[in-house]
């Protein structure tokens, strides 16, 4: 079988879309999505492909239609910050291949400059975050110094989750570290009598941590009933839970803060 | 009323648009995920006053998550990101974060106190907030993730050119 630079083979296209995969569900892509976008460029391609989705791996096997020649891969799917910018570019990537407005070689190389691309600004993103959180307190019910407070303990928390991930260090730890830095903070607004809200002050300052888009992905999965990378994405969410529940309690032992 | 309104609009706004820088998404999509995260919590805030029928909050959440979902799949053809985007940041303020709060605090206290009585009362907290925040979470993905699956065809073709 001859092949054209625009006209992969199944070993080639089964590799790249591995590659693929393993970037879009590092991404905070959901299965469904996974699964279209990558039957999407096989379909192009002239090959049928079949995925097996796994917490943690992805098994891609790819067939040519008319050659009948088979190709398989598994990879490790990519740990890499959730962005739902490289999610569109890269959903957009294969609509773009799908519909013959690029190459398979040209697919690639965008492929390589969407996943090397850098993401949002840390200082706007931490300025906002904070900004965030302080609002959240107001739509729990707390007054302006608790809101004052909650902005200032996201600002130390997420900063501090912001160094703490450009050095690798394991995600659970930061959870803690970070909880409890917030909370430690936030609870001076109770013990200093800074204002009549200190429960929503401490209650709202961790909220930023939450693990929201694995627990809304684990139910997306769920009703595609990929219950097993459901189950995996729901237990991720958990412990994450877990470990921001064990660091605000930390703070809130220290700093000898009630509960009720 | 209609100030309190504004008010839970406009800071659902503000921490839905920093909720979702979080997640690093198109610039492009700011605009319509304060809209649709103002539009889904003050939805929820009228169904949930007594003048307006005074829904139970896991009932409410779950209508509003789900206005949230259509929301983003009708936003997400428009502005050719997947409707996904839209969903995290949009039901953050909606997420029960005080009562999984006290939910937790209820069983640290359970764990440190020996009476019976004191124990009840802190069993009692811990089960009903704990509950509170398992219904009102699962209402939420649930109820806004359906849409999604509902209008396939729009959701996985937004980011076609």
């Amino acid at each position: 079988m001859t092949t054209t630079t625009s006209d992969p083979t199944p070993r080639q296209l089964c590799d790249f879309l591995a590659e693929y995969a393993s970037c879009l569900f590092g991404s905070g892509a959901t299965c469904i999505r996974l699964e279209k976008n990558v039957t999407r460029m096989a379909e192009r391609a002239g090959m049928a492909v079949q995925l097996s989705i796994l917490p943690r791996h992805i098994h891609v096997s790819v067939r040519d239609r008319a050659a009948g020649d088979c190709a398989t891969q598994l990879v490790t799917t990519a740990e890499r910050p959730v962005s739902f910018d490289i999610n569109t570019r890269l959903s957009r990537l294969s609509w773009d291949y799908a519909d013959g407005k690029i190459d398979f070689v040209g697919m690639m190389g965008r492929f390589r400059e969407i996943v090397a691309s850098p993401g949002s600004n840390p200082w706007a993103v931490l300025v906002l975050a904070s900004l965030a959180n302080a609002a959240f307190c107001r739509l729990f019910g707390g007054d302006f110094v608790a809101m004052a407070v909650v902005f200032v303990a996201t600002l130390a928390g997420f900063s501090l989750k912001q160094t703490m991930a450009e050095r690798h260090i394991d995600v659970r730890l930061i959870f803690v570290v970070c909880s409890f830095v917030s909370a430690v903070l936030a609870a001076s607004d109770g013990l200093f009598s800074l204002g009549s809200t200190p429960d929503i002050a401490l209650g709202t300052s961790i909220l930023y941590l939450v693990p929201g888009i694995p627990f809304i992905n684990s139910f997306s999965d769920m009703l595609d009933r990929h219950y097993i990378c459901a189950f995996g994405r729901m237990m991720n969410a958990v412990v994450l839970t877990a470990c921001l529940s064990i660091g605000l309690c930390c703070g809130m032992m220290l700093m000898k803060v009630g509960m009720f | 009323m209609l100030a309190q309104i504004f008010q839970d609009a406009l800071f659902s706004a503000i921490a839905a648009i920093g909720f979702s820088a979080i997640s690093n998404p198109p610039r492009r999509s700011y605009p319509f995920t304060a809209l649709i995260a103002a539009t889904g919590h003050s939805l929820r805030f009228v169904i949930m006053q007594p003048e307006w029928g005074g829904i139970h909050i896991v009932v409410a959440t779950a209508l509003a998550s789900f206005v949230i979902g259509l929301l983003a799949v009708f936003f997400s053809g428009r502005s050719n990101v997947p409707p996904e985007t839209y969903l995290f940041p949009s039901l953050l303020p909606m997420v029960p974060g005080i009562f999984a709060y006290k939910a937790f605090g209820g069983l640290a206290m359970c764990l440190f106190r020996a009476s019976e009585t004191t124990f009840n009362h802190y069993f009692y907290l811990f089960a009903s907030n704990g509950m509170m925040a398992f219904f009102i979470l699962l209402s939420m993905a649930v109820g806004a993730i359906i849409p999604i699956f509902m209008f396939k065809r729009i959701s996985f073709q937004a980011t076609r050119r």
